[in-house]
């Protein structure tokens, strides 16, 4: 009985926590896009999200043709579900509405291949894969230790080195994937046409000019001036305001 | 000797003196619409003269030849002069070059002069010269619409040529055509010269406009419209009189000069001026249409951007749309339909655009701003055209470009009908606050712990091995085991009295078997004595154990109490906690 309460307490919790998901769904449905904004907002006001929730934040910005808005709520949602095909689907869509159209310089070389590795997993999946490897590091040595059989002993403490050099392998791609990501700090002009200084300063020459919904990176930060890049290489200062930290 | 010499020289004198040739001008200064008087005079009778060719000058009149010979009180006197009148052609500096001529043998030469040609300058009236009266009934007027327009605002001018109706005109030549520097021109071109009638001064005359110029000032400040000249042949009354009494006319010709107007042009007021002002002033309609908005990927589009209305239409440039990148847009077609009327450049410029889109999708065409200066309230307005939105419908998408231009149709058409997704329907929120499993305690903890194990498992090895090496140790702690289990049992048995003195014994054997480590097959009294002497146990302590040992063999077959049982309990466990202590 007991239980039983504890179970009915629990959905009707997660049933009121995804009201605001409900209710966005239901006005998204009818064309309301802007009371389902507002919707969506609610959850976010809690504190709560999800990639379904930015990507229908995103769908709704898409409706009403707003363009940094739609791409920075695909862009949110990519972050937390980097390979959902729904989400790169519609912000390519969303992406049409932009004004700037860059060109991704490929980056090529060792730093690449390893970025591509440590890639593969977030940082907290390596984390858990260390744990995970340190834990069968201590079986193969329990069983190297108590093992009777020549050939086992000598197998158990083969797989001891291996599992050890797979351990450190994956601790450092974790700690390079942190530092990637602590690094990595996109953001999306927000200003329909904003220039980008050649240096951080009101007056200073303009370097070139940038339409809502472009995607930069920060690399440094300056008072209210940010130094940003391109993904075609180009770099510049740009003002807190004009901008949206995606992180 | 001496007054010979004076002689001589008062004589070569006489002859230098005796020749003379000059130059002589009525004036050197004068204005671009009066006449100049040259005389080439001589005191003696030349051949061969030759008058520099006069430039910048046209000879009205001339050369007229007068010769003066006169003899008082026996001296003669021989006057020369060659005249001509000369009208200048320009403004400015003109120099009458040296004339020449042969005088017994010898050339003599005037002298260079250089004559000031100032702007046409109004001429005196004189009442009897038929020139004046010229002057009199012919004006040269330029009417100006507004001396102080803003930038930009069309201001006319118009030249009317006014004549009495006692003149003719038969032809004119423009000599000054007017300069409109820092202005932008338009010429209103009369095909037919039409006499009018009108007012000046508050006489009745005759006009006809000569030229009409609408003018667009290009620069703030004061601007000098140069004057226009012009040549006139007139046809004048003179004072005689044909036998039919009807008045002849002379035909002259006659300079006439519009001065120079000076325009004072006020700047557009920098308040409230727009950034992206480019220069419109006029009163305009704004608008940008796009021949369609819904089309197909590859098909072209029109996008004109078009201003009409009144104003400095060909003056300004039209703002450029922003598209998106992925639609392809071509450089404008610019068309103007304008016409110039007096009143300023009315009609309709555009810019048409042709846009071509390469991929599906929703592309906006964003607002354009066009802005003018509003004349009739002075103030700027701004125009924004609607965003436009064009939906391309079909065709490749823009992020598969690469795919969509193989020849595989079959992939493409799957690709092409990507569509934009619907909302998802179910999610699990989470909190926007999550820690970081890595980096965190636990995540340390986690993987420290199994290597914290590997020394704690050595340790518990190494530990067991040394304990199953210890086989003496082992019995003793096996005994002392026992010891205490049949103690425990006796404690339980305590009602039953043969399993409890059963337990008792047993328990009191092991215990010497753990603590001496004696068989029990060599326990007699003696042994067990001696043993616990030599191992400084108290003799007291020793015959006790004894005799509870013998007793309870006995006890076991005689009857007794539960008191007697309880007694024997204690005492066990008394002697025994006692030997523990005694036993080194």
């Amino acid at each position: 009985m007991k239980n039983l309460l504890y179970i009915l307490l629990l959905t009707s919790h997660i049933f009121f926590a995804q009201k605001g998901f409900e209710n966005g769904n239901a006005l998204y449905q009818k064309g309301k896009y802007q009371e389902a904004i507002t919707a969506y907002e609610t959850e976010l006001s809690a504190n709560k999200q999800s990639a379904e929730l930015y990507f229908n934040l995103g769908n709704c910005y898409y409706k009403l043709n707003k363009v940094a808005p739609s791409i920075y709520n695909y862009e949110k949602a990519l972050l937390l579900n980097p390979d959902d095909i729904e989400i790169q689907n519609n912000l390519k869509f969303a992406q049409k509405l932009q004004i700037d159209d860059i060109k991704t310089v490929e980056k090529v070389g060792f730093n690449k291949v390893i970025q591509d590795f440590t890639n593969t997993f977030h940082y907290n999946t390596w984390g858990g894969i260390t744990v995970g490897l340190s834990i069968v590091f201590l079986l193969f040595f329990v069983g190297y230790y108590f093992s009777e059989i020549t050939v086992s002993k000598r197998l158990f403490f083969l797989g001891m080195f291996v599992v050890m050099l797979l351990l450190l392998v994956s601790v450092s791609s974790a700690i390079f994937e942190k530092n990637q990501f602590n690094n990595d700090q996109p953001a999306i002009v927000f200003s329909e046409v904003v220039s980008v200084k050649s240096e951080p300063k009101v007056g200073s020459s303009d370097a070139f000019m940038l339409h809502e919904g472009t995607k930069v990176y920060i690399l440094e930060t300056l008072d209210n001036w940010n130094k940003i890049q391109l993904t075609d290489g180009n770099e510049g200062w740009i003002e807190n305001s004009a901008i949206k930290r995606l992180k | 000797m001496k007054r010979y010499l004076i002689l001589l020289f008062l004589s070569f004198q006489a002859i230098i003196a005796q020749v003379q040739f000059e130059a002589k001008v009525s004036k050197q200064t004068l204005g671009l619409n009066e006449r100049l008087r040259i005389d080439f005079t001589m005191n003696d009778d030349g051949d061969n003269f030759t008058p520099p060719n006069f430039e910048g000058f046209k000879v009205v009149a001339g050369p007229s030849q007068q010769v003066s010979q006169s003899w008082i009180n026996g001296r003669s006197s021989f006057n020369k002069t060659y005249s001509y009148f000369l009208l200048p052609m320009q403004k400015g500096t003109l120099v009458i070059r040296q004339a020449s001529i042969d005088i017994r043998g010898q050339i003599y030469k005037t002298s260079p002069i250089k004559i000031t040609v100032t702007a046409a300058v109004e001429q005196p009236r004189e009442p009897n010269d038929s020139q004046v009266s010229a002057d009199e009934s012919l004006h040269l007027v330029a009417e100006i619409s507004k001396t102080n327009p803003y930038l930009n605002e069309p201001i006319t001018v118009v030249y009317k040529i006014y004549f009495s109706y006692n003149i003719g005109i038969t032809n004119w030549r423009e000599l000054d055509k007017p300069k409109y520097n820092d202005f932008w021109s338009q010429n209103i071109d009369i095909k037919q010269l039409v006499a009018e009638e009108g007012r000046y001064n508050g006489e009745k005359y005759r006009f006809v406009t000569l030229r009409k110029t609408v003018l667009y000032p290009q620069k703030s400040g004061k601007l000098v419209i140069e004057p226009l000249s012009l040549d006139v042949d007139v046809q004048l009354p003179s004072n005689r009189r044909n036998i039919f009494g009807q008045v002849l006319l002379v035909e002259d010709h006659k300079r006439v000069s519009a001065g120079a107007k000076t325009i004072n042009v006020k700047a557009l007021p920098e308040a409230g001026k727009p950034a992206d002002f480019s220069g419109a002033v006029g009163r305009f309609a704004f608008k940008v249409t796009p021949s369609k908005t819904n089309i197909k990927s590859g098909e072209s589009l029109d996008l004109e951007v078009s201003v009409s209305g009144t104003g400095n239409l060909k003056l300004f440039t039209l703002p450029k749309p922003i598209v998106p990148t992925a639609l392809e847009m071509y450089d404008p077609v610019h068309s103007e339909q304008v016409s110039t009327p007096l009143s300023g450049m009315t009609g309709r410029i555009s810019d048409k655009y042709a846009i071509i889109p390469q991929y599906k999708g929703k592309y906006p065409i964003k607002p354009m701003t066009f802005t003018y200066f509003d004349l009739g309230s002075k103030s700027y307005k701004t125009v924004t055209s609607p965003e436009i939105m064009i939906n391309v419908l079909e065709g490749p998408n823009a992020a598969d470009n690469s795919v969509a231009t193989t020849s595989d149709t079959k992939k493409a058409a799957v690709l092409s009908s990507a569509q934009f997704k619907f909302i998802k329907l179910k999610t699990d929120l989470i909190s926007m606050k999550q820690s970081d499993f890595y980096g965190s305690t636990l995540f340390y903890l986690l993987t420290l712990l199994p290597f914290l194990c590997i020394p704690i498992i050595v340790f518990f090895k190494k530990k067991k091995e040394a304990i199953d090496g210890d086989v003496a140790g082992n019995k003793i702690k096996l005994s002392n085991k026992l010891a205490k289990k049949y103690l425990s049992e006796a404690q339980k048995e305590i009602g039953n009295k043969e399993p409890f003195y059963i337990a008792l014994e047993k328990a009191m054997h092991n215990f010497l078997k753990a603590k001496i480590n004696i068989e029990t097959s060599e326990m007699s009294k003696e042994k067990i004595s001696e043993i616990l002497l030599e191992r400084k146990a108290n003799p007291e302590s020793i015959t006790a154990f004894i005799n509870l040992t013998e007793n309870c063999e006995f006890a076991r077959y005689a009857p007794s109490t539960s008191t007697a049982i309880q007694q024997d309990y204690d005492k066990a466990v008394a002697i025994i906690s006692e030997l523990e202590k005694q036993i080194v």
